[in-house]
């Protein structure tokens, strides 16, 4: 039984792959290698800055469509194609095919995400010359957003649960705009008078996803080192964020009428 | 899949969920103190270029102005008041909100104050407060108030007093403007280093804006030169307690005691004021109000 979810998983990579979903990598390499001749010309002092940058944005906007795109689509696609119900004929429960779907979105992701992140260590190589120590902080930074795709994936198979694809994209765009903003709706309740808006803002501070957490691209761009306490502390949130999400999408996804 | 199964993901989803959601909320307090270090990084403009900001605003620039406006007051509100503080950023989010809504005469007033008063209060730099409130008038020119706010900066942060009393004269011309600016005009021209003269600008101030902190800052002002006026009052009177005397009255108490002064001493906030060192009269250590190094007097009389 516990093997179900892995051969999903699996499924849904080769899917993608057949869907040409990695071509985006071509864009990538295309933006990385232009922005690497530019950057000496116009960005005279921080032309490494520039490239951590814009490698370390695109990744993570690259990602952010990919995971909300396909995401979306994934029980949709499955259920308008009939293929949901030859799966759920056998032996797989509904929680199963969700654990699944988005083990195999994530594992698109990380592939996608670790391809990337070769194509920005060139780019990076060609104006600096030299790799350093302190350009671990990168791959902080690239796991990090690694770990805010796997949060939005869980969220867009959250809603496309009980939603149309299109309202799903919507509403899993509004919430990471709502996570990413979480500590100015923090900052609210403190600049606020009033107590039932200051407990509000509190409240909905920590149940957002706070997708804030997972930006230190400013850190890596200035070669700062990330607090080991945070790594661990983030990939904890991330893991109990996506078992919140996961369980409530189970649970909606068992209930749903399918007929 | 039988029914039962379903029920039971959805027992286990409702037990769990609210558990887990606790240790997120308990877990991120841990990476709001971990994190803390890398928030604590020079903030940065990356796009200081208003115009450039206009067009990539795709049209939405008087939102993106107004999110530019929130950014400068929480910039100035998370800094202002620390020791050691500086607010170099105060300028150019200025420039950029009224490049983005020239309209936004609420950016032109603040800058117009805070870009201008002294550190930890403000930026201290009157200069860039002149561009900012120039750049409004030249977009709005009906808006006679900007007039005074440059006769403000003239003549409070830079003591050019001929140059104030130009712009409240130019203000004045305004079909709609408020009689007291060509007043204002005649009195700074005349003695416009009086504390008097800061009275009537800052209370000015003080009575036309709504921006609460504008109008904090300049209670606070109206409060100090009030203090600053007592207790030159009390100086002299200390001098003439000299005079009689031989000597300085250690309290306030022997002043009033010698009948050279009388009534409440207390400053606005409602403070005793205090005898210093040599005679000279301070506000009270546990008093609110803050004067500026003009402000006070000499330390020692004779």
């Amino acid at each position: 039984m516990s093997t179900i979810p892995g051969i999903v998983a699996v499924n849904t990579f080769r899917e993608a792959v057949r869907d040409r979903v990695l071509y985006n990598l071509i864009f990538f390499a295309l933006l990385m290698m232009g922005a690497a001749v530019l950057v000496g010309g116009v960005s005279i002092g921080i032309e490494r800055d520039v490239i951590v940058n814009l490698g370390l944005t695109a990744v993570s906007v690259f990602g952010i469509v990919m995971a909300i795109f396909i995401g979306v689509g994934l029980v949709h696609k499955e259920i308008e194609k009939r293929t949901l119900y030859s799966l759920l004929a056998k032996p797989v429960q509904r929680w199963q095919f969700l654990v699944g779907k988005f083990g195999g979105l994530v594992l698109t992701l990380a592939v996608n995400t670790a391809l990337m992140t070769v194509g920005l260590a060139a780019a990076l190589f060609y104006v600096t010359r030299k790799f350093e120590r302190s350009d671990a902080t990168i791959v902080v930074a690239i796991y990090f957003i690694l770990l805010e795709l796997a949060l939005i994936t869980s969220l867009t198979l959250l809603f496309s649960c009980f939603t149309t694809p299109m309202l799903s994209t919507l509403y899993t765009l509004g919430i990471y705009i709502a996570g990413v903003f979480a500590p100015n709706i923090r900052d609210i309740g403190i600049v606020t008078t009033s107590p039932a808006a200051k407990w509000m803002a509190t409240a909905v501070y920590y149940v957002l996803p706070n997708f804030h957490n997972f930006n230190v691209m400013a850190a890596a761009a200035h070669q700062e080192t990330i607090p080991f306490a945070l790594i661990w502390q983030n990939t904890l949130y991330a893991a109990l964020y996506i078992a919140v999400v996961l369980l409530a999408a189970s649970a909606i996804f068992s209930n749903r009428d399918l007929k | 899949m039988s029914g039962g199964n379903n029920s039971r993901v959805v027992r286990i989803a409702l037990t769990v969920v609210p558990v887990l959601l606790f240790f997120v909320a308990f877990l991120q307090q841990r990476i709001d103190v971990s994190a803390a270090p890398l928030q604590n990084q020079k903030p940065e403009l990356v796009l200081r270029s208003g115009p450039m900001l206009k067009k990539l605003g795709l049209g939405y620039d008087p939102l993106l102005a107004d999110i530019y406006w929130t950014r400068a007051v929480q910039y100035f509100g998370e800094r202002v008041g620390v020791r050691g503080t500086t607010f170099e950023l105060l300028g150019p989010l200025l420039d950029i909100t009224t490049t983005l809504d020239p309209q936004l005469m609420v950016a032109y007033r603040f800058g117009a104050i805070f870009l201008a008063e002294p550190a930890p209060a403000g930026a201290g730099r009157p200069d860039l407060a002149v561009d900012l409130v120039k750049k409004g008038i030249a977009a709005n020119p009906e808006q006679w108030r900007l007039y005074g706010d440059l006769g403000l900066i003239y003549s409070i942060h830079l003591k050019n007093y001929q140059k104030a009393a130009e712009a409240y004269l130019e203000g004045s011309k305004n079909p709609n403007a408020q009689i007291y600016m060509k007043a204002m005009a005649a009195t700074v021209a005349q003695k416009g280093d009086s504390l008097e003269t800061s009275k009537l600008i800052w209370g000015e101030v003080y009575g036309s804006t709504q921006d609460p902190l504008i109008k904090k800052r300049a209670m606070q002002h109206l409060e100090s030169l009030d203090a600053e006026i007592d207790l030159k009052g009390l100086n002299k009177s200390s001098e003439s307690y000299w005079a009689k005397f031989g000597r300085y009255p250690a309290t306030i108490q022997e002043l009033r005691d010698a009948g050279l002064v009388q009534g409440k001493l207390e400053d606005p906030e409602g403070y005793p004021y205090a005898m210093g060192a040599y005679g000279v009269p301070e506000l009270n250590p546990q008093s609110p109000i803050v004067m500026e190094p003009d402000q006070k007097l000499p330390t020692q009389n004779h």
